[in-house]
């Protein structure tokens, strides 16, 4: 079915796009299926199109070339992996960054996942797109006058002041009080709250501005960019071996499933075979992690919920784990394990032990959660019927992982573009079909049963043998490759463009959470101020991911 | 109890040294403020996950009277700074800093918050690089992130400081002084995409 919808799509892009450039691509090496290049104003007519054959929009970025600079939108499909790369062309002449000279058309109109994408790149490469509705910056304060992820930035020039930058930033919050202050003398019980970014519900530096009507919420909208790491700009200077730590820095609660990205997409554009101990030991941990990852959101949620003990019951848990993770990575969190081809270092002799040990126990606690946390009637009535998110605005938003799957959609890149050892492995995809906070905690709950059926039908089978090969090249070949793994989170994807020397010319990381968030400006409409930490809480956001 | 009327009473007894002990009025301040630290609850990136295992089953961190974290900091007086602290995140610090009643503490946890951490390199434009660029901080944790134990330690440490009237509560803030380095030439010039088309 969906072969079909995809050589009509190419068919399509073909006989009435006629791009100036077209090229098949090879999944398993560039994770694309074909790349065109289209004109700018051709661009949301193709876009219109991908959306009418259900495609969503998985990742939007520009890259900077000396002539012009590049819109690299890349479409998928639900069923399989069907991506594909659509590109267009923004000249450069004529114009310096922000005096508004690049154009581009906008997709915000179409899929609403564009609208964050936009504005990001509007901050980050000073393209304007025309008829975005609020075309402002998203992570960098806006008094910023920088446009970072250009190759004319050569860093923040010596003796320019933090205080000066400081001073402005401080201008600004003070403007967006004045704004308030306005606000409310206009609509007499209308008013605006401020969730966040200090608040111990937000899951970090999150700020949430809620439009309210009494305990009612008109809409909200999340603000973002207060853990803004400059990850891919600080990426461009290093080396790909040293890009390694970054990948345990994005998203610090699973960070084996970002491992497990990065040498995917090594492993791919280098043409390189893992041994198979290795491949064993990569999917252990990963899912290991996805266990504890889970544990730490569910602890937190219900905390945010207003239940305390689960918090202490879920750590505990977690720690066992990560005793698990310690002896092999020596690292509690931010791991930086995985190598291009292997793993860093080879796993203990107790490694295998301690989780055949760490099963049943855990089983057991699963069984506990259910009994106390599933059927207890306080829970129900504060998660069922919450925070629905429609199939179609899920389309629209580029939503993925957990939260799609709670939509009913089986939608799990561990099935659908199978990489590692997945294909060879039983498991189920778990699905719900109300789409609330409650089919949120239910399908992450069961998803921690399957990772746990991979554990046990890996745990006694891990061959002897190698795990490192001997050789790995220290630069990709000059091209342009995609790649994405299941995170904890949803799709992990990772653009790059590699000019063929020692360390990448542009990374793009398109993070799960980051459409995920965005999402939350559909669910939230209507909720009372107490149910919005529970809609925060059930997407399970990690910020420093989002904000990269 | 029958409380005895001659006013030379106190000098005609011989207090016994182990029954009663003469301080200071800010000793025992000093005393009952390291034994009850609040902290805020305030998570910046990865180190907040750690600061929470800390307060969690395994670490507990009540066992040591700092366990009671407090989600707002007119409540709590001894901030952990736990992550990286982003330039747009700063004049909330600030803020919450500056709400926080006197005599106030901070941790700065982990590498990120000391000085930059991973993030530091010189012309980066997003984060700041140490708090104590902002506000004066009392210990300082290494680690990325650091342990749940080494916190535990920090915070033992920062009790023994202000038992022994080692560390002040209110200081004034520091100045601002943060200037960053030119960039060294590694930053790439853009190249030509008809050329790298062509060769692709």
């Amino acid at each position: 079915m969906s072969i079909t919808v995809e050589r009509n799509m190419k068919q399509w892009l073909l006989d009435t796009i006629k791009p100036d450039e077209f090229a098949e691509k090879d999944l398993k090496k560039n994770g694309i299926l074909f790349e065109a290049l289209a004109r700018p104003d051709q661009i949301q007519s193709v876009a219109r199109e991908f959306l009418a054959q259900r495609y969503f929009l998985e990742s939007l970025t520009a890259v900077d070339f000396a002539e012009c600079l590049e819109l690299v939108y890349h479409f998928n499909r639900w069923d399989g992996c069907r991506r594909v790369c659509v590109k267009v062309l923004v000249p450069k002449e004529g114009g310096v960054p922000g005096n508004g000279a690049w154009h581009a058309p906008t997709l915000s109109s179409i899929f609403k996942s564009a609208n964050w994408f936009e504005r990001e790149i509007h901050e980050m490469f000073g393209i304007v797109f025309d008829g975005h509705p609020h075309l402002k910056r998203l992570l960098l304060p806006e008094s910023s006058t920088i446009f970072p992820l250009l190759k004319s930035f050569k860093g923040e020039p010596k003796g320019s002041d933090v205080a000066q930058s400081l001073k402005l930033i401080e201008e600004d919050a003070k403007e967006f009080r004045v704004q308030e202050a306005q606000s409310l003398t206009k609509k007499d019980k209308d008013y605006y709250l401020n969730l966040g970014p200090q608040h111990p519900s937000t899951h970090g530096v999150l700020r949430v501005l809620l439009h309210l009507s009494g305990e009612r919420v008109l809409d909200g909208e999340p603000i973002i960019g207060y853990s803004h790491r400059h990850h891919e700009k600080m990426m461009e200077i290093q080396t790909y071996f040293g890009c390694w730590p970054n990948m345990g820095r994005l998203d610090y609660v699973g960070a084996m499933s970002y491992n497990m990205g990065y040498a995917l997409l090594a492993e791919k554009a280098l043409g390189l075979v893992p041994p198979p101990r290795v491949e064993h030991i990569r999917v252990l941990m990963t899912e290991l992690n996805r266990i504890s990852s889970h544990l730490l959101w569910m602890g937190t949620f219900l905390l945010d919920l207003g239940a305390f003990t689960p918090f202490f019951y879920c750590f505990d848990d977690r720690e066992q784990i990560l005793d698990i993770l310690e002896m092999a990575t020596g690292e509690r969190l931010t791991y930086d394990y995985f190598r291009f081809g292997g793993v860093d270092h080879d796993i203990p002799q107790e490694f295998a032990p301690a989780i055949k040990a760490f099963i049943p126990g855990f089983r057991k606690r699963l069984a506990d959660y259910d009994k106390l946390i599933r059927r207890n009637i306080i829970f129900e009535k504060r998660t069922k019927g919450l925070g629905v998110l429609t199939k179609e605005s899920a389309l629209s938003y580029g939503v993925t992982g957990p939260s799609l799957r709670a939509a009913g959609v089986a939608y799990d890149l561990r099935r659908d573009e199978p990489y590692s050892l997945y294909p060879e492995l039983d498991f189920n995809i778990p699905t719900a079909t109300d789409s609330d906070v409650y089919s949120r905690y239910w399908v992450r709950f069961r998803e921690m049963e399957e990772s746990l059926k991979i554990i046990s039908q890996l745990v006694d089978k891990i061959p002897a043998g190698e795990t490192k090969l001997a050789r790995v090249p220290k630069n990709f070949p000059k091209g342009e490759y995609y790649s994405a793994c299941e995170s904890a989170r949803g799709l992990f994807g990772m653009h790059l463009v590699s000019d063929g020397s020692l360390n990448p010319y542009r990374f793009k990381l398109r993070t799960p959470s980051f459409s995920n968030l965005n999402s939350i400006i559909d669910m939230l409409p209507g909720c009372l101020i107490s149910d919005v930490v529970a809609v925060l809480g059930s997407i399970d956001i990690v910020l420093p991911e989002i904000d990269r | 109890m029958e409380i005895n009327q001659d006013p030379h009473y106190l000098n005609t007894q011989t207090p016994s040294p182990d029954m009663v002990r003469f301080f200071k009025v800010e000793d025992v301040f000093n005393m009952a403020r390291a034994n009850s630290l609040w902290p805020l609850t305030f998570g910046l990136a990865c180190c907040a996950i750690e600061l929470m295992a800390g307060g969690a089953a395994r670490f507990d961190m009540d066992r040591f009277g700092f366990g009671v974290f407090r989600p707002s900091p007119r409540q709590s007086d001894l901030m952990i700074v736990a992550g990286t602290i982003s330039r747009k995140m700063v004049p909330c610090i600030k803020t919450l800093y500056d709400q926080m009643p006197s005599p106030k503490y901070v941790i700065a946890l982990g590498g990120c918050a000391t000085a930059g951490g991973p993030f530091k390199y010189p012309g980066q434009y997003g984060i700041l690089e140490g708090i104590d660029k902002i506000i004066p901080v009392n210990v300082y944790i290494p680690g990325c992130p650091p342990r749940p134990e080494a916190l535990i330690a920090g915070i033992l440490e920062l009790q023994k400081q202000i038992k022994e009237g080692r560390t002040q509560g209110v200081m004034s803030p520091a100045a601002v002084n943060d200037s960053q380095d030119a960039r060294p030439a590694e930053y790439k010039n853009a190249m030509s995409r008809a050329e790298f088309r062509k060769q692709v």
